[in-house]
């Protein structure tokens, strides 16, 4: 009955865990001004001058152009993010800074989560191999170097 | 001398020539020039430009069809800009002398006018010089430095870019070459 109970509760745990992940990843942040936006997008994209900057960072040339681009597709109000980050990315290709989650790319996302699982699972599987063994006993010959120490102990004058 | 001491020995003189040879490429190599370099755009119809020249009047490359148009991106500070200038000027006088010839222009990128204006007075080269204040052309072709160099045949699509210094014979070889092209394919 109690190992229902344990079962029960880590399913239980387990889909709340997953129902808040999937919240958490779906969920609109609402509708934001268009700086914001301007700024969320250059965030993405990489400066294609310098080395490791975003177009948000960036103060070169071509990363103000390409921020001046995004302001004027977003003031278009005509593309959603991914469809301007799309466009910049068509025409300085390996500009994203983030890997999208298709083909090859998709393993750096994926992988984490599965090393993720693999040792929580893990972990379960050496909990209940513990707790199936239960605790160290004590076989005979360490109860008789306790008895041998409980007697030592008791007559503090043998041996003198 | 035991195998490991040997083995580290042979390691540490692999990695020193590969490190030696990677100075000597980086020290010897040129710069990017005279080489295609692909994009999307190769294949497919130009961007939409349009704006206004340096010196006065607009342009606008939807009214240019009909007529190969080489668009140089340029910046009168940048070197290798100014290092190609003179295969410019040879370019542009040889194309007027052909029936077809191509129609060369700047697009200015991240300049002045008065920059722009002085530096072709002296060095010379009399085509139209298209501003680009905001990057909008560069952003739409893809150019993130300067020079750059596009071919644009006269149906609208793009048929070259050349990254780095351009020469005079490079371009206009290219230019015979894709012109024959298209006059067999009859497209």
């Amino acid at each position: 009955m109690s190992r229902l109970k344990g079962r029960l509760s880590w399913a239980a745990m387990t889909l709340l865990a997953v129902v808040l992940l999937a919240f958490g990843a779906t969920r609109s942040s609402g509708p934001s001004t268009q700086e914001e936006r301007i700024d969320a997008i250059s965030k993405r994209l990489a400066c294609p001058t310098c080395n490791g900057e975003s177009i948000y960072v960036s103060r070169a040339s071509a990363a103000e152009s390409i921020r001046n681009e995004i302001a004027r597709q977003v003031a278009a109000g005509q593309r959603a993010d991914d469809d301007i980050v799309g466009y910049i990315e068509s025409r300085f290709p390996g500009s994203l800074l983030l890997p999208r989650a298709e083909g090859v790319d998709s393993l750096v996302w994926v992988l984490p989560v599965v090393a993720l699982v693999c040792g929580f699972g893990g972990l379960v599987v050496v909990f209940r191999r513990w707790q199936r063994e239960g605790a160290v006993r004590a076989n005979p010959d360490d109860a008789d170097i306790v008895a041998a120490a409980m007697r030592d102990h008791d007559d503090p004058t043998d041996g003198l | 001398m035991t195998t490991a001491r040997r083995l580290s020995r042979r390691l540490a003189a692999v990695v020193g020539l590969v490190l030696v040879a990677f100075f000597v490429v980086l020290a010897v190599s040129k710069p990017r020039g005279d080489a295609d370099v692909s994009s999307p755009l190769i294949g497919n119809p130009a961007p939409a430009v349009q704006s206004t020249l340096v010196g006065g009047g607009s342009f606008d490359l939807s009214r240019r069809k009909g007529s190969w148009v080489v668009l140089n991106f340029f910046n009168s500070t940048c070197v290798p800009c100014r290092n190609e200038h003179p295969e410019l000027v040879a370019f542009a006088e040889n194309q007027d002398g052909l029936a077809d010839g191509a129609e060369l222009f700047t697009v200015v990128n991240d300049d002045t006018d008065e920059a722009v204006s002085a530096f072709f007075e002296e060095k010379g080269g009399d085509w139209d010089k298209i501003r680009d204040p905001d990057g909008a052309i560069a952003v739409a072709f893809g150019v993130a430095k300067v020079p750059e160099t596009w071919v644009i045949d006269p149906t609208g699509f793009v048929r070259m870019r050349v990254a780095g210094e351009v020469t005079a014979s490079f371009l206009a070889s290219r230019i015979d070459s894709m012109r024959e092209m298209l006059t067999r394919t009859g497209s």
